[in-house]
């Protein structure tokens, strides 16, 4: 699979640039989004990752039309949309708090899209038919809204902006009011949709996990910048800076200085003295001090001697994996995960000295 | 062990009486005005015993007949108007951003609950008297016009407080599901605001029923509403046939006063 920018293979899709949003003005002007750039591809399963806060949110919300982006550009197939209204945009929208209409039944909401677009009443009851059955509630059209479960409701809202078949499924943290059995449900739920409708979907989540098991790519967001976009797993072993390193997963932290660099692979001096080889991240430092990150199962215990060397402070079983706090030289603790065998004896002790290796061109250097 | 208590108002002494009292004041005058309303006898005063013959006179006066008629018109007409640009007040101070001046255009809104009710009574009168000078007409729309106007902030009110409480992203998503904001209106907004119309319209229905003072200064000659009638009445003879209308006021205003009550509270979901 490619990775990085879009290929020639698939064909973009939605096209933001240079894209920022300020909210209110002088003192109290708050910037929401600072100049933003992505592309989005046909068919693809896109998510907008990042903490609350981050802009996420106001930036699907630029694309359905209810925030005025102050300054850029958001184009669809190459149309302009910043200047139509969300009546006239081909994008359809799962509200978070599903926003479904408690005046009319499930079919009646499911239909309401297409009698907006002044369908003929056959079409209508036919597509709504098809919703019914996709998302398994055909027993359930005559009843109103509020006489369905939360997961049901859920389901309503999805087949609601599935049935005008938009050509972009905005999703804004649709699972979050769900508990959690029935969020991994819906996880599965919303892949299958997303494949059998062939609809673009992006996806607004602060769930890291959910974003990985779900998302063709991701981009990850914090104060109103997108830091990082890519594969779930490129995002995952290959961070770009301290906040996505932090935010997906469990990363160690180890200062290092570039000795040399080639492309993409950087030789760094560890604070032990030896030296190995990782993964230098785009426009990142070509020289000089920069931190690394090692996620935990990267890493094996050793006896010393080896890049790294400390105090095992901790040992914590986990059922699955067992975790190693170690202290090394500079003070700082490095966590090691060791996925555990079926009845192996602990073969290490709180308060040896133990060594820390990793392979190279799995630490990743820190764009900062 | 009891736990030491906050302060409750109920717990003071004297509140009992002092409750007590406000409401005699507030109920015994108009208990009384009802039990005189069946009084066999002339008095509004003195008890002679019980009969329906208020009612049946008040039912036969010609007058009564006619001020009631006038103020039934006066009152649907003044509650139409006043709800349909209510629920537009309530739109334009609800659904778009704060502007500039918004705060004002609130208080203008409300302006006729702050001004005192003889200020404006004689500014029509005024003002109207100079239309009819232009104009010579001295029909009804002069009553219709001043009791639309008065009542507009009663019918705003409950319009902009079931706006308030609304869910936007229903009216969000009709939009992203193609509805046009007419359309959005009509098909969303209109349905779940409907208990706040009928409010405002039943509000303004009551106010404009019982109003006096605006109405006898802005009527033309010969016109006369149930509440300007009974005024004429009170200054030549009162009979409890006064206590018949009056009772049969109270009784259209309690029943559209419940039945507000219970349109707000069944439809809060």
């Amino acid at each position: 699979m490619p990775r990085g920018e879009s290929s020639d293979g698939a064909r973009r899709m939605i096209n933001i640039v240079a894209l920022s949003k300020t909210f209110g003005s002088g003192a109290t002007a708050f910037t929401a989004l600072t100049d933003i750039n992505i592309t989005i591809r046909e068919n693809e399963f896109f998510t907008l990752l990042g903490p609350s806060g981050c802009g996420k949110t106001t930036l699907l919300r630029s694309i359905a039309g209810f925030v005025d982006p102050s300054s850029g550009s958001l184009t669809i197939h190459g149309d302009d949309i910043l200047s139509k209204p969300p009546y006239a945009r081909p994008v359809n929208t799962v509200f978070q708090n599903y926003a479904l209409f408690p005046h009319m039944t499930v079919a009646e909401n499911i239909g309401f899209g297409l009698e907006m677009l002044d369908r003929p009443k056959s079409e209508i009851r036919s597509v709504v038919g098809e919703m019914l059955e996709l998302v398994q509630m055909t027993e359930m059209a005559d009843r109103m809204t509020s006489q369905i479960s939360g997961g049901q409701q859920q389901r309503v809202a999805l087949a609601r902006a599935l049935a005008p078949k938009p050509e972009v499924l905005l999703l804004d943290e649709p699972l979050s009011a769900l508990d959690f059995k029935l969020r991994k449900e819906m996880q599965i739920e919303l892949k299958r949709l997303q494949s059998e409708t062939g609809i673009t979907f992006v996806f607004v989540t602060h769930d890291q996990e959910e974003a990985l098991t779900m998302s063709d790519r991701i981009a990850v967001m914090n104060k109103g910048r997108i830091l990082q976009v890519g594969g779930p797993k490129d995002i995952y072993d290959h961070p770009a800076e301290r906040f996505v390193a932090d935010f997906i997963g469990d990363t160690n932290f180890v200062t290092a200085e570039i000795q040399s660099l080639e492309g993409d692979t950087a030789l760094v001096r560890l604070p032990s003295g030896r030296q190995i080889a990782a993964r230098s991240a785009p426009d990142g430092a070509v020289s000089g001090p920069v931190t690394i990150a090692v996620r935990p199962e990267h890493a094996t215990l050793e006896a010393q001697g080896a890049l790294l060397d400390g105090l095992l402070k901790n040992i914590v079983y986990f059922g699955t994996d067992t975790h190693y706090h170690v202290m090394t030289q500079d003070g700082s603790t490095f966590v090691i995960r060791r996925q555990n065998q079926p009845d192996a004896a602990e073969d290490h002790k709180v308060g040896e000295q133990v060594g820390i290796s990793f392979n190279p061109g799995v630490a990743q250097v820190l764009r900062d | 062990m009891t736990k030491p208590r906050a302060f409750d108002v109920r717990r003071q002494s004297g509140f009992a009486f002092v409750a007590l009292c406000c409401f005699v004041l507030l109920y015994l005058p108009i208990i009384l005005l009802v039990v005189f309303s069946f009084n066999a006898g002339q008095s509004i005063a003195i008890w002679e015993g019980f009969s329906w013959r208020w009612y049946v006179s008040a039912w036969q006066n010609e007058k009564v007949q006619d001020a009631t008629v006038l103020s039934l018109i006066i009152a649907t007409c003044a509650s139409l108007v006043a709800t349909s640009v209510a629920v537009m007040a309530a739109l334009a101070t609800t659904r778009t951003g704060t502007f500039r001046g918004s705060a004002l255009v609130f208080g203008m809104i409300n302006q006729p609950l702050m001004i005192p009710e003889i200020v404006t009574a004689v500014a029509l009168l005024i003002f109207f008297a100079m239309v009819k000078v232009a104009t010579g007409y001295t029909g009804l729309w002069y009553l219709i016009i001043a009791h639309s106007a008065f009542c507009i902030p009663f019918a705003y009110m409950p319009i902009r407080a079931r706006l308030q409480g609304m869910d936007l992203s229903l009216e969000q998503a009709a939009a992203d599901l193609y509805g046009t904001p007419w359309r959005v209106f009509r098909m969303v907004t209109l349905p779940q605001l409907w208990p706040g119309v009928l409010a405002g319209a039943m509000l303004a229905f009551v106010i404009s029923l019982d109003n006096v003072i605006i109405t006898e200064f802005a009527k033309s000659a010969g016109q006369d509403t149930l509440p300007t009638y009974m005024l004429g009445q009170l200054r030549r003879v009162v009979t409890p046939e006064i206590n018949a209308i009056s009772t049969v006021l109270l009784a259209i205003s309690v029943a559209l006063v419940v039945a507000f009550y219970l349109l707000s509270k069944s439809k809060k979901q």
